[in-house]
């Protein structure tokens, strides 16, 4: 086995519930997951599972509703979740962990020049002034491809794909350790997806910095993908090698999953999943696939464990106990 | 840090072209301003051009599309002929001779009117006088200088005007904004419920407050004068007559504050709050800024030209009650002199009253219009489009 990558990001227990009318939606429910330099955890569910709620939760985006919120981010060798307020956001947010989010469109201010946008992180992060932070951005937007002359114009004056450019060289600009990428080709159109997914394949192995991919995308996700984690209903159900996951996945919902997804070289119908998922106000006991899964037995009335498959896979089902 | 470090052919300290940033910025620049200029042409060419259309349609009204030419003839003819009876030289003609001398002295009448040009000339040449203020004489009001000429009347009183209100409608714009922001800050809060419901208030008008205020403040405290503009006589010392002159502007400006600022400040704050739920500023969030930065620039920012439309409307909406509201202060501006004007039948006065009221609302729209267009480099575009 290769050498693996220094670790990088390390969550544990990572709890997130939302006090609503009803009561607590315990949209991150427990999540672990393990990041390393240099590679991509994807992150894969439907929607509504809570992958967003995750992101949000590892870079402290809390509503003014959220309930519960604990559990423990390893960031190297410190537990962010200790960090006060103004640290967090003085020492972590975009310092450390940036985010790419889902629609560009909308992430850009309407009324600000890209260019300054970009540079904005680099001045308050890393104490440049005006000129060192544009030259940062200008070659943070040229690596990424958006040409000098976007540097002055406004979002709205870009298209979609140049949009979502200028946000990952945003994301890029202070060389985080890790950035999040929520969803971020899922508002674009199939070619501008293909050239944005290669362009964060490049920046993966050329810039020191893992990325979190969410994602309900299976078969784009397969192209970034090092490590796969598979959230349902606030839960990680199957975390692992992806190469290993897509060949032969585990949990009876990774197994679902990858059987809606069409295939290219095979006549294979995609099936879809019947049911709905679990509302995250009252989820089941037990195990919270069970209504779901074909494979359903008594043990599955009671919380499964999270077991060590081979070396690095984990699977929370009684079948692999 | 990992900033430092160098993989792959990202180069952290690679050269920068600085000359074509600079070149871009410029172009930028450049383009922008040229944006600017012909977005500002073609606003000052609509409202020019719909304060004409205005003029034009009232005056074409007022003469009832020509039909009062016939009358004005009946009674210049009456009038010659009555004038004509009184003359001695009269008496002594015959028949034909007297129809002959009332027809040259109605034709001469009718010239003096420059009735004997088609309407459709004369509307346009009425409507050249109406836009430059040039009504002729009044027929009754006097110009504090003696002046009888109409636009010297209304001249002498637009600064007062201007001064009362612009000064009014600034603190307005900025408590209301101030006042807005910080309550979607705090939304649910106790402040936030007061100023909610406080809002109707704003139903009634400027002046209503106004007489309250005279009352408190003036008749019973006898803290603050009852209108005016300065005391009388008005101070030499230019310190004492800026004085006098605030102290004169204290009640009227604290009474158009009232009847606006509770509305208005609920409306933005809402405003304020739809645009606090942009991607953009949970992205800013994310990036690290300070709160401080996040309102300026992400919440402040995008939100300013919505201000400014529903602020436009809202002055739009305030300037009719300004006649009353200069009455009631006896503050010596146009709107106290409309309402004289009517009360004396002064017709001359009155239309070029109305003529400069459309000036004001046009010059209004234009100034924020201007504003919209520095806030909001999307309205500078035009077309909205992409490149």
């Amino acid at each position: 086995m290769e050498q693996k990558n220094e670790l990088v990001l390390k969550v544990r227990n990572l709890r997130l519930y939302f006090n609503t009318r009803g009561g607590p939606v315990q949209a991150v429910d427990g999540v672990d997951f393990d990041l390393r330099k240099n590679e991509a955890t994807v992150i894969i569910g439907e929607s509504g599972c809570g992958k967003s709620s995750l992101a949000k939760a590892i870079l402290r985006l809390l509503p003014r509703n959220a309930g519960i919120y604990d559990g423990e981010i390893w960031l190297h060798d410190q537990n962010i979740m200790t960090l006060d307020k103004e640290a967090y956001r003085k020492e972590i947010r975009w310092k450390r962990i940036s985010m790419v989010p889902q629609a560009a469109m909308n992430a850009l201010n309407p009324v600000m020049k890209i260019g300054d946008q970009v540079a904005e992180p680099a001045m308050i992060h890393m104490n440049m002034n005006n000129e060192e932070a544009t030259k940062a951005a200008v070659r943070m937007l040229e690596h990424v491809g958006v040409p000098i002359d976007f540097l002055h114009r406004y979002s709205f004056e870009l298209s979609g794909g140049m949009r979502q450019r200028s946000a990952l060289a945003m994301a890029l600009v202070t060389l985080p350790d890790v950035v999040i990428l929520d969803e971020p080709t899922s508002a674009l159109d199939v070619l501008t997806q293909a050239s944005i997914m290669n362009l964060m394949k490049r920046m993966k192995h050329e810039l020191e910095t893992a990325f979190i991919l969410i994602t309900h995308d299976i078969a784009t996700s397969s192209e970034l993908a090092d490590n796969v984690a598979v959230m349902y209903a606030g839960q990680v159900v199957e975390v692992g090698d992806a190469r290993r996951f897509f060949t032969q996945p585990l949990h009876p919902y990774s197994h679902a999953l990858m059987a809606s997804v069409p295939r290219l070289r095979e006549v294979v119908e995609p099936e879809f999943i019947s049911g709905q998922p679990p509302s995250l106000l009252n989820p089941p006991t037990g195990c919270r696939f069970k209504d779901r899964c074909p494979k359903r037995f008594d043990k599955c009335d009671e919380e499964p464990p999270t077991i060590l498959y081979d070396v690095d896979r984990k699977v929370k089902c009684w079948l692999y106990v | 840090m990992a900033a430092n470090t160098i993989t792959g052919d990202f180069n952290i300290n690679a050269e920068v072209d600085v000359e074509s940033i600079e070149a871009s910025a410029r172009k930028a620049r450049m383009q922008g301003i040229k944006r600017l200029v012909r977005y500002t042409l073609l606003k000052l060419v609509a409202l020019v051009f719909t304060v004409a259309v205005g003029v034009y349609i009232t005056i074409v009204v007022a003469n009832m599309g020509g039909a009062v030419d016939k009358i004005r003839l009946g009674t210049i003819r009456e009038s010659v002929a009555l004038a004509a009876t009184a003359d001695p030289a009269f008496k002594t003609m015959n028949s034909e001779q007297r129809v002959a001398y009332i027809n040259s002295r109605v034709d001469l009448e009718i010239k003096r009117y420059g009735l004997d040009r088609p309407f459709l000339v004369r509307s346009f040449e009425y409507l050249w006088d109406g836009m430059t203020l040039n009504f002729g004489f009044s027929q009754q009001l006097v110009s504090d200088s003696g002046s009888r000429l109409v636009r010297n009347i209304l001249l002498e009183r637009l600064p007062s005007t201007l001064l009362l209100f612009g000064s009014a409608n600034l603190i307005l714009f900025f408590v209301a904004l101030f006042a807005g922001l910080s309550l979607s800050r705090r939304y649910g809060s106790m402040a936030d419920k007061v100023v909610l419901a406080l809002a109707p208030t704003s139903a009634a008008p400027a002046w209503f407050y106004g007489l309250f205020l005279i009352l408190i403040f003036a008749a019973m405290l006898k803290v603050l004068p009852f209108g005016g503009m300065v005391s009388a006589p008005p101070p030499d010392n230019p310190v004492d007559y800026l004085l006098s002159l605030l102290n004169h502007m204290i009640l009227p400006m604290a009474a158009w504050l009232i009847s606006a600022i509770f509305l208005t400040a609920y409306n933005w704050r809402t405003f304020f709050l739809i645009y606090s739920s942009e991607d953009y500023v949970e992205m800013a969030k994310a990036k690290g800024l300070s709160d401080r930065m996040i309102e300026r620039r992400y919440i402040l920012r995008p939100t300013l030209p919505n201000i400014i439309t529903s602020f436009a409307l809202l002055l739009i909406t305030l300037w009719t009650g300004a006649i009353i509201f200069e009455t009631v202060f006896n503050w010596p501006g146009i709107g106290q002199l409309y309402y004289r004007a009517i009360g004396a039948f002064d017709t001359p006065v009155i239309v070029a009253n109305v003529v400069l009221y459309a000036y004001l609302l046009a010059l209004t729209v234009f100034v924020l219009d201007f504003v919209y267009a520095l806030v909001d480099p999307r309205v500078r575009v035009g077309d909205g489009g992409r490149k």
